[in-house]
């Protein structure tokens, strides 16, 4: 992927008779260097947001006001619709438990609609599942799904990864169905390491003993915050009687707490940001895995992950800024179903043009022998003859072998 | 168009005269060929105090002449959509709550055209070859999933559509119609549609569409519906139709109309908004008020005039025209009372409402029959699914009281395929008493379902006598058993059968409007001028299905495979035993134990008897043991150090 | 004790008719154990309505048997007498047809029981061995058929098992009378209707080319050295050496001819009658391929039901072959144990593909429990029987329990009905892994006996 693209650069040192050879050897290396380096060489250009909640049912109405806050605190500090992507399990809004039709809110005070006029949700209901979920990570597609539910990062991208649900030792929940293990994580970030999905990512978890879900993670330009340790739970922070369910976590209430100090263009650092987490507030003790991220946390401002805040370059030429940008415009559409998929297509086709033409279906050769043979006779009649004429000949042949 | 020339002379003035006439008629004619957007709204009082609002906006495109159009008020997206996939035709809706067919009315536009079944309905008319048509609905239901913020790509998966022939809607195999009943309607469906209109919902009429009171309402259907010809261009049609309860400003009670006024309301009560002026890029923008048949009759006979302020109720602001409807039965069936948007700005809104002033009772007319479908058996093994038909008497109404006429029904039903439909088990009943099929059924056509690869479809076109008063067709059902996959995550919460469409092709709906001036042009009246065939939709089912236990596969696994080789084992070891050879066994080994015994007493001191080999064989045989324990033993100690070191 | 054999026959067809005429709807039909997706006759009535309406019959996963019983089935199902259950006329018809194939387990048994004799009196064990029954195993084994209730229940439920079942007896009496065209018409119908029957080839080979169930052959080399031994007498030689048969091609190849007839007719009339709607091709697919890759998962009294419900998806390939491959597995090492008695390998091998059918039912059961009873006097000293016969008992009155308790109550599980499926696999297997053992110790017994 890389290579193609750095290859022409390099090759033109060499003398003209190797040139094949160089221009291979170039390529390779520059591909490892560019896996290897990636993290430092591309500039940061452009921010993702991936909202999950994993939640179905009334009772987790503050599963999805977390996810919503969070959607509401990255789209204000600037990362547009069309680069987060909204992951909700169920349909509170709307629910008809919901008093507060078209509305969700993560305080009693009522003060703040997160569901507003202008939210855009791209995987919801069943849609939520760990394959969605594994597949929106690593840009595994099927081709037909549209380009608002793909994470059309690339190696400049910082991506913030926000999941609440219910959690356990190494597990999330997805739908109370099936489970997303640490190990699944870390495979996922590992591939979009590997394919150049992300220059940093942020993984922010509110679930019971979220840091389990780090414990495998071992791609490099990882930062990752969980709001429970191993063996602890994560709480809701207040229950809104006029809903009827609890509506926040503490965990990302006082996130929010802190974010609501800040516009896009405060320089608050994550080193604040995770400093502000009290564990007597939280009533858990919030988690954070710096070891595999390289810069230190008390340079870098919150906006580069949970806005879309970043640096402005001064170049003399025009476009090279640009570069990174424009790798993984076309995104892998090789579905590991699709095949099935297509195949399936293909036979309920098949299917259907046998019954919408059935009656000019091929008649078999020496059937049709025969039915020209008894034309103008019905063929029960016939099948009754033949029927008949198996017994006569059942009772002739037994009868003569005896 | 045509720029006034300077008369070059007199001779040549009148010929230019003619030109310029003919150049202007001939760009008049031409006139559609821009980019139209008109927005409309409809109000009407409903009888069982709820209100009904309508909103109709359309947006049309000329035939495109190049492929890489330039949009400045259609939606690029939807002629992306035409384009790309052939759309001749496409209906999407998306609907929460159920149209009430009794009190809302069954036989008026509104109901036909607007009532839709919950959750979404998607169909589409392809202008393709008829093998490209399944590939090309999974792509476009992609993408309208993308655009619309809904699950509708789940419609892809040939499980979940069908191709009706002529049950829904008269086709050459062109087209696919899929539903998904339990889809949610909330905001996210709402904007992305908002975003295909020019002003969005920031000015003009969409301004008033507040999420909390939409929401809140009783039934709310968002439809979009694509019309696209060579001829024609892309129409674009979006409506929304709401059922609200206005705000009882005094707390009456709600639910009993008995002597009591009918609630007020205004568009501030409906919508927490008002109308402060039109979209400006829309050609027309008005607002209807319309006064259904009952409250006229009741008006007319009172003899007062049709004025907006008579002896019953009295609008808030005077209308700019008033408009008389008439249905193809009655010679007058409804008015409209009128009024202009662009009439109205942001300094001076418009707040229309309707004020009663004496109690009023009236009915919509209903459908020829009202069809409800329901469920009947118990356990999780089989059913039977019932259609019901309660007759209006409304053909008595229209041509008096012939009995030995009949009323043609088209029941289009579509059964996913875990409810396994026993077709041979059709039973009608027509007042109590059992008909054969043929006596009532006209013509039929089944797709039997598929397991895992096709839905069932129904069509059927029955004939009713005009006198029947109840009738009944039921469908035995066995249920399927899925694979663990196959279940939702709320698998106990049941499976949805989507709604059957029954249709009575007889009857139109349509409604015109002889006073109509043809320059009004409003799409919504032409919507409603436009002849359609009666139809309803039934209630949604849900079906329960047994569940596996979703935590047993390993045991399940563990389990059958140990009987599986069990059998296998032990039969196999029947075979295999020679029962000669085992005795033969059985005896040396007895010699053997008597060896034991004979040198037990040696040891003992008692009496020796010589026997060598005995010993040596003794001998062999722990020595072996011996070995065995060492090795073991060797093996046991290798094994600690290895798992301690790694 | 002597049993008299015709009241008792009569009274279970009385019995039989008496439920059909006059038990009203039991609603047997839809039970899992009676009927399963392969023979149920709900869906062969829908299946014959889609073909009048001129669409495949096999369109849609309703039905899965064969045309030919469409056609002949078919339209008793659409006529419905007032006052009688659905399905009357079909059910009358099997009381006929379990009459017909009691009739010819009798008869069977009666030439098993000629060709004991013939051959225990050729060892001189007549009265070494005695019979445990007084009766003719033939009386007993019909009679087993005839009252087993498990036969009742599928001949009354609706379900096209008992014309199965007939088929294979069919076959079975065909070759143990040695009527070739018999023979093969109950092979191809049998193995039309059903596919696993197929594996009865071997022992249908066996009856034509080496005849009846016989004592082992090495029994008869040995008698016939003792006898050399003791009175050299060439007349009673010669007529020894002619029990121990060679094997004879003649019907063999008479069989596999009539093979060939029966089974183009069978084709022929089934592409008749598949003419305009489908194909040979589609029956094919949608029967056999139906019945080898166990599509549906509605629950019966097997466990691959719920194995295949529960097993992870890309497994499911794998384990259909393992499963389908376990029947075959056995067919050989069987018939190398038990050539000499080919009528009751026909036996073990309708119990194990009972045991291992992709959709098995009470009916196949009552097919090789009535078989069983051919083989009362060989397998007398069989053991476990007590906890055999009760552990059918109790396994036939808690399946129905779990059922309702699972499908109906809705407070059961799953799991409950699916281990009454997994007791009774393991019974079965009991069964038969005993019937097999039971009577290679028999053979052992006469050698013993002729030795000493």
């Amino acid at each position: 992927m890389a290579f193609g693209r750095r290859s022409p650069g390099s090759s033109r040192h060499p003398p003209a008779l190797t040139i094949v050879t160089a221009l291979l050897l170039a390529s390779l290396y520059f591909a490892a260097a560019a896996a290897a380096l990636s993290p430092t060489d591309a500039m940061h250009n452009n921010n993702w947001a991936v909202l999950v909640c994993t939640s179905r049912f009334w009772f987790n109405y503050r599963h999805m006001a977390n996810t919503l806050s969070l959607y509401r605190t990255v789209k204000r500090l600037g990362i547009p619709d069309e680069r987060i992507i909204l992951m909700l399990a169920d349909d509170m809004a709307c629910n008809p438990r919901n008093s507060y039709p078209a509305q969700v809110f993560n305080n009693e005070n009522h003060q703040l609609n997160l569901y507003g006029d202008n939210v855009e949700v791209d995987y919801r209901g069943y849609e939520v599942t760990v394959e969605n979920f594994l597949r929106v990570l690593t840009g595994r597609h099927e081709s037909a799904v549209p380009r608002s539910k793909r994470l059309l990062s690339d190696e400049g991208s910082h991506i913030l990864l926000y999941m609440t649900g219910h959690g356990g030792d190494e597990f999330l929940k997805f739908q109370d169905s099936e489970e997303l293990q640490s190990h699944d994580l870390a495979d996922a970030v590992k591939q979009m390491k590997e394919k150049h999905r992300f220059k940093e990512l942020l993984i922010m978890v509110d679930t019971c003993q979220a840091a389990t879900l780090f414990s495998q993670l071992q791609s490099p330009g990882v930062l990752a915050i969980g709001s429970s340790m191993k063996g602890e739970n994560s709480y809701s922070h207040h229950l809104d009687s006029d809903v009827g369910v609890s509506v926040v976590d503490r965990f990302t209430y006082y996130t929010l707490a802190f974010f609501e100090k800040l516009n896009m263009y405060s320089n608050a650092s994550l080193n604040s940001l995770f400093t502000s987490y009290n564990p007597s507030m939280l009533l858990s003790t919030a988690y954070y895995r710096m070891d595999l991220y390289e810069r230190p946390l008390n340079e870098v401002p919150v906006t580069n992950f949970f806005g879309s805040v970043m640096k402005t370059l001064h170049t003399d030429s025009a476009y090279t800024g640009f570069l990174a940008a424009h790798d993984n415009e076309t995104p892998m559409s090789t579905g590991d179903n699709l095949d099935d998929h297509f195949m399936l297509k293909g036979r309920a086709i098949a299917r259907r043009s046998t019954i919408e033409k059935e009656a000019q279906l091929t008649p078999h050769g020496w059937t049709e022998v025969l039915a020209e043979q008894l034309e103008g006779k019905n063929t029960d009649t016939v099948v009754m003859y033949g029927l008949g004429a198996m017994g006569i000949l059942l009772a002739l042949s037994t009868w003569l072998s005896m | 168009m045509a720029p006034p020339r300077p008369p070059t002379g007199p001779i040549l003035f009148l010929p230019l005269v003619f030109l310029f006439l003919f150049t202007t008629a001939a760009a008049s004619a031409a006139a559609p060929e821009d980019e139209k957007f008109t927005e409309e709204l409809l109000l009407r009082p409903l009888p069982d105090r709820k209100a009904l609002a309508h909103f109709h906006f359309r947006s049309s495109a000329p035939p495109a002449a190049s492929v890489g159009r330039h949009h400045h008020l259609f939606p690029k997206a939807i002629s992306q959509l035409v384009k790309k996939y052939h759309i001749s035709e496409l209906e999407l809706s998306f609907t929460q709550g159920r149209w009430n067919y009794e009190q809302w009315g069954g036989f008026d536009p509104m109901s036909t055209n607007n009532a839709k079944p919950p959750g979404v309905e998607l169909w589409a008319v392809f202008d393709l070859p008829l093998s490209e048509i399944d590939a090309t609905w999974k792509n476009l239901t992609h993408t309208l999933s993308g655009l619309f913020c809904a699950s509708i790509n789940f419609l892809e998966s040939s499980t979940a559509f069908s191709a009706p022939r002529w049950g829904f809607k008269l086709n050459e195999g062109n087209l696919r119609y899929g539903a998904l009943p339990r889809e949610a309607v909330c905001t996210e469906n709402l904007t992305p549609w908002l975003k295909l209109l020019p002003c969005r919902d920031k000015a003009g009429i969409a301004s008033l569409l507040y999420r909390p009171s939409i929401y809140k309402g009783y039934y709310h259907s968002q439809k979009l519906k694509l019309r696209s010809s060579q001829s024609l261009g892309i129409i674009l049609d979006q409506t929304l139709t709401v059922v609200l309860q206005p705000n009882n400003v005094h707390g009456e009670q709600l639910h009993s109309n008995h002597g009591q006024l009918q609630p007020n309301w205004s568009m501030r009560h409906l919508f927490n908004r008002k109308l402060s002026g039109k979209c400006l890029v829309s050609k027309s923008s008005r607002v209807f008020i319309e006064v259904d048949k009952g409250i006229a009759d009741e008006v007319n006979i009172s003899g007062s005039v049709h004025s907006w302020s008579n002896e019953f109720f009295v609008l808030s602001n005077s209308p700019d025209k008033l408009i008389k409807g008439q249905n193809h039965l009655e010679m007058q069936s409804s008015f409209l009372y009128v009024y202009d948007a662009s009439n109205y700005s942001e300094e001076q809104p418009l707040d229309l409402g309707i004020t009663w002033k004496l109690p009023l009772i009236w009915t919509c007319t209903p459908s020829p029959f009202h069809a409800s479908r329901f469920l009947m058996g118990s356990g999780n093994e089989r059913g039977s699914i019932a259609l019901s038909f309660m007759s209006t008497n409304l053909h008595k109404k229209i041509s008096g009281s012939a009995n030995d006429c009949s009323i043609k029904a088209v029941i289009f039903q579509v059964v996913p395929w875990y409810v396994k439909v026993y077709y041979h088990s059709l039973e009608i009943f027509i007042d109590g008493s059992r008909k054969t099929v043929s006596e009532v059924v006209d013509k039929i056509h089944v797709i039997p379902s598929e397991d895992k690869l096709l839905p069932g479809t129904l069509e059927m076109l029955l004939r009713f006598p005009c006198s029947m008063q109840s009738g009944t067709l039921t469908l035995d059902f066995d249920k399927g058993f899925l694979h663990i996959d196959e279940y939702p995550p709320d698998a106990n919460q049941g499976f949805d059968i989507p709604s059957a469409l029954v249709s009575f092709p007889e009857f139109s709906s349509a409604r015109s409007y002889p006073e109509i001036d043809p320059v009004l042009g409003s799409p919504l009246l032409e919507n409603f001028q436009e002849d359609s065939v009666v139809k309803s939709y039934t209630e949604v089912l849900l079906v329960p299905l047994t569940t596996p236990d979703f935590s047993m596969p390993y045991n399940v696994i563990t389990f059958t495979c140990t009987v599986l080789a069990l059998y296998f084992g032990s039969l196999l070891n029947a075979l295999r035993r020679r029962i000669g050879e085992e005795e033969r066994e059985l005896k040396k080994r007895a010699t053997r134990h008597g060896l034991i015994s004979r040198l037990l007493a040696k040891l003992r001191g008692q009496k020796v008897d010589p026997s060598e080999s005995g010993s040596s064989f003794e001998s062999t045989g722990s020595k072996k043991l011996l070995f065995k324990v060492v090795f073991v033993a060797v093996a046991a100690v290798l094994f600690h150090y290895f798992s301690n070191n790694s | 004790m002597a049993i008299r054999y015709w009241p008792m026959a009569g009274a279970a067809v009385g019995f039989r008719l008496v439920l059909v005429l006059f038990g009203g709807d039991l609603h047997l039909a839809s039970r899992p154990e009676v009927s399963t997706p392969l023979t149920s006759l709900r869906r062969l009535a829908e299946g014959y309505w889609l073909k009048q309406a001129s669409v495949s019959p096999y369109s849609g996963s309703m039905y899965h048997g064969s045309p030919l019983l469409l056609s002949v089935l078919g339209p008793l199902t659409s006529s419905r007498p007032d006052g009688h259950h659905a399905h009357i006329y079909c059910s009358l018809i099997f009381v006929a047809v379990d009459f017909l194939a009691a009739m010819l387990i009798r008869a069977t048994g009666h030439e098993l029981e000629m060709a004991r004799n013939r051959s225990l009196k050729s060892l001189d064990l007549t009265k070494a061995v005695k019979d445990t029954v007084n009766v003719s195993a033939g009386d007993v084994a019909s009679l087993i058929y005839l009252w087993n209730p498990w036969a009742i229940v599928t001949c009354v439920g609706s379900c096209t098992s008992p014309i199965e079942n007939l088929m294979v007896v069919i076959m079975i009496y065909g070759s143990c009378s040695r009527l070739a065209p018999l023979a093969a018409f109950g092979y191809v119908m049998a193995t039309h209707l059903s596919l696993y029957p197929a594996i009865l080839i071997v022992p249908v080979i066996l009856l034509l080319g080496y005849g009846l169930d016989a004592p082992p052959p090495k029994v008869f080399v040995i008698k016939g050295s003792i006898a050399r031994k003791s009175d050299v007498s060439d007349n009673d030689k010669t007529s020894r050496q002619r029990v121990v048969q060679q094997f004879s091609w003649k019907p063999v190849l008479h069989f596999i001819f009539w093979l060939f007839i029966w089974s183009c007719h069978v084709l022929l009339l089934s592409s008749v009658i598949l003419k305009k709607v489908g194909g040979l091709h589609e029956m094919f697919e949608k029967t056999y391929g139906f019945i080898l890759t166990v599509k549906d998962l509605s629950p019966n009294i097997g466990v691959l039901w719920y194995f295949f419900a529960e097993v992870f998806d890309f497994f499911r390939n794998f384990f259909l072959m393992v499963f389908n491959m376990n029947i075959i597995f056995m067919v050989l090492p069987l018939a190398i144990r038990l050539k000499h008695r080919p009528c009751f390998l026909a036996f073990v091998y309708t119990a194990i593909v009972a045991i291992l059918k992709s959709y098995p039912s009470a009916g196949d059961s009552a097919l090789y429990l009535g078989l069983l009873g051919l083989f009362v006097n060989e397998l007398a000293e069989m053991q476990f029987t007590f906890f055999l016969f009760f552990g059918y008992i109790g396994v036939s009155l808690l399946s129905p329990v779990m059922h309702n308790l699972w499908i109906w109550r809705g407070t059961g599980n799953a799991n409950f009905y699916f281990a009454t499926g997994l007791a009774y696999t393991c019974l079965q297997t009991v069964l038969l892994v005993e019937s097999v053992s039971s009577m290679i110790k028999h053979d052992r017994k006469l050698r013993l006996l002729v030795t000493s």
